[in-house]
């Protein structure tokens, strides 16, 4: 048996990157999301399930900076003190979007600047945190670009030349490239066949667990979030019915709208 | 000795909402520990409970009731109520399953597949390839598929990836779920010599063995659990 002493004790980590307490958002009388509550710390992976409508992109645009919820709070510790996301300057909040945390779209062609080259679409964010030096970040956008199986020779070309699955293997790297803490993504792998979801999948395993990033992924298919995911929320009608660790949650479910969703897959 | 588990007055019951609300009741109070260097076979019969009971133990099925504390780092620790990522780091330690299936990752090859939790505990490059490889060769995995990914590969030849996987660096703690069920005789008896070094290097096994011989041979202990069946 080997001694497992180098791993630091998972109590002794500092603090959670992210507390999101009683966050809700309403349209009208509708509910978009009401009360959700959790931690996520640095290196996990939450999962967010749940039928079309149950949500899921509300709650993600709450937690991203996106759209102001009507009530609740989103703690980010960037340094050592927690910051309320929506009560620091507009500008203060973009320098977060754009440093330490990024957003991957469903559609590429919202998370990416389809008029600019793939380099500059990767070097761009580097720009934005301040590097300056144009080999360099050249240099890093390639290394991007070849992380992501995109061949170094289509660093000039536009995103438009570009198929679905590369375009969203684009977007990820402009938003990897910057080294965030934490990334949200919403049905990254939707709108692509089958075989190409299958090696986006791959890629993001990959990448999320080699980076140690913290990631929030929304989707509604139970095998991506068995695949990607530590944790897991289960969504409906705007409310999280149930949560807990992914194979818990899809192996003994407790919720009758989980059994209901782990029933309708074969196998998971 | 050293306890590795210690199971409280656990009980399980499924409730099966969209069957009318079902409920179905498997054990009750069950009670037990479990030292290191020791086998516990669990015993009774099919639909006892068997597999639910190791599954609770490692943090999957959820008890109604009760508590677990697993030895985690000298600590005993409730899985029970810990928190997600202190059952992943139990897990990455502490506790390994190893079941007849393998959970196939696409586009990993089978050697990666055993290199893996090598790496995760911090063991070089060079020395997880040596050991993923002898480990391999032990199991009698053909070489030419070592760099392929096991989503084409037999029944038989799964299961010994799998194996190869959880035995290439036992965990202090190893839950086992019918491991020989479609292996040939002779690759049943190095998993039967896997655990039993397993075992006699200190880890605490807890498992389930259809075939008596396998049974008799890894066991130091049993346990039937059809005693904990709850009295309708
Ligand atoms: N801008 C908006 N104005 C009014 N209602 C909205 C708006 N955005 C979302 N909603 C409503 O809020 C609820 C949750 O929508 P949301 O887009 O969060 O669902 P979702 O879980 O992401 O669904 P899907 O899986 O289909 O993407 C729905 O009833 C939706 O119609
Ligand atoms: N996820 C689940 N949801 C609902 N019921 C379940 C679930 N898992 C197991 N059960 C039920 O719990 C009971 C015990 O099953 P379990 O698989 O633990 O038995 P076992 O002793 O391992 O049987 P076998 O020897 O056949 O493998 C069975 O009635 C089974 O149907
Ligand atoms: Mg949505
Ligand atoms: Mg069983």
């Amino acid at each position: 048996m080997t001694v497992h002493a180098s791993f630091p004790d998972a109590a002794l980590e500092p603090a959670p990157l992210l507390t999101v307490s009683g966050v809700s958002r309403f349209y009208g009388e509708r509910i978009g999301c009401a009360d959700v509550s959790f931690d996520l710390w640095p290196g996990e992976v939450l999962g967010i399930v749940g039928e079309s409508g149950s949500g899921k992109s509300t709650l993600l645009r709450c937690l991203a900076g996106i759209d102001k919820p009507d009530a609740g709070e989103v703690l980010f510790r960037a340094g050592p003190e927690p910051l309320d996301i929506y009560s620091v300057s507009e500008q203060e909040r973009r320098r977060l979007m754009r440093t330490a945390w990024g957003i991957v779209h469903q559609n590429p062609r919202d998370g990416l600047r389809m008029d600019v080259t793939a380099g500059g679409n990767v070097g761009e964010r580097l720009m934005d945190r301040g590097d300056r030096h144009y080999g360099k970040i050249r240099e890093r956008a390639l290394d991007w670009l070849q992380r992501v199986e995109i061949a170094g020779s289509r660093i000039d070309d536009r995103p438009r030349q570009f198929s679905g699955g590369m375009q969203q293997r684009l977007q990820i790297a402009r938003v990897l490239v910057s080294e965030p803490r934490l990334v949200f993504m919403d049905e990254p792998t939707g709108g692509l066949d089958v075989s190409v979801q299958a090696r986006l999948l791959d890629l993001l395993r990959v990448l999320v667990r080699d980076l140690g990033l913290a990631a929030i992924i929304v989707t509604h298919d139970l095998a991506v979030a068995r695949l990607l995911t530590d944790r897991l929320m289960v969504m409906k009608d705007g409310h999280v019915v149930e949560q807990g660790l992914t194979d818990q949650v899809l192996d003994d479910p407790h919720h009758a709208y989980t059994q209901l969703l782990t029933s309708a897959v074969l196998s998971v | 000795m050293t306890t590795m588990i210690q199971v409280e007055n656990v009980a399980k019951t499924f409730t099966l909402h969209n069957q009318g609300g079902t409920r179905l009741p498997v054990f009750d109070d069950v009670n037990f520990t479990v030292e290191a260097g020791e086998a516990l076979v669990l015993a009774g019969a099919s639909g006892a409970g068997k597999s639910s009971l190791l599954r609770i133990l490692y943090g999957n099925y959820r008890p109604t009731s009760g508590a677990i504390r697993i030895t985690h780092a000298g600590r005993p620790v409730d899985i029970v109520s810990a928190v997600p990522r202190t059952v992943l780091d139990i897990r990455r330690r502490t506790l390994g399953f190893v079941s007849q299936f393998l959970r196939v990752i696409p586009r990993v090859s089978a050697l990666d597949i055993v290199r893996d939790p090598l790496l995760a505990r911090g063991a070089s490059q060079g020395e997880a390839s040596d050991r993923a490889k002898a480990m391999l060769t032990r199991l009698n995995l053909p070489e030419r598929l070592w760099n392929l990914a096991p989503a084409t590969f037999s029944g038989g030849e799964q299961q010994r990836v799998n194996i190869a996987r959880s035995f290439v660096d036992p965990s202090p703690i190893m839950l086992i779920d019918e491991p020989t069920a479609s292996l040939d005789a002779a690759n049943r008896d190095v998993v039967v010599e896997l655990i039993s070094e397993a075992r006699t290097a200190g880890s605490a096994i807890v498992g389930i063995f259809h075939d008596e011989a396998v049974r008799e041979r890894v066991a130091t202990r049993y346990l039937d659990i059809t005693s904990f069946r709850k009295a309708a």
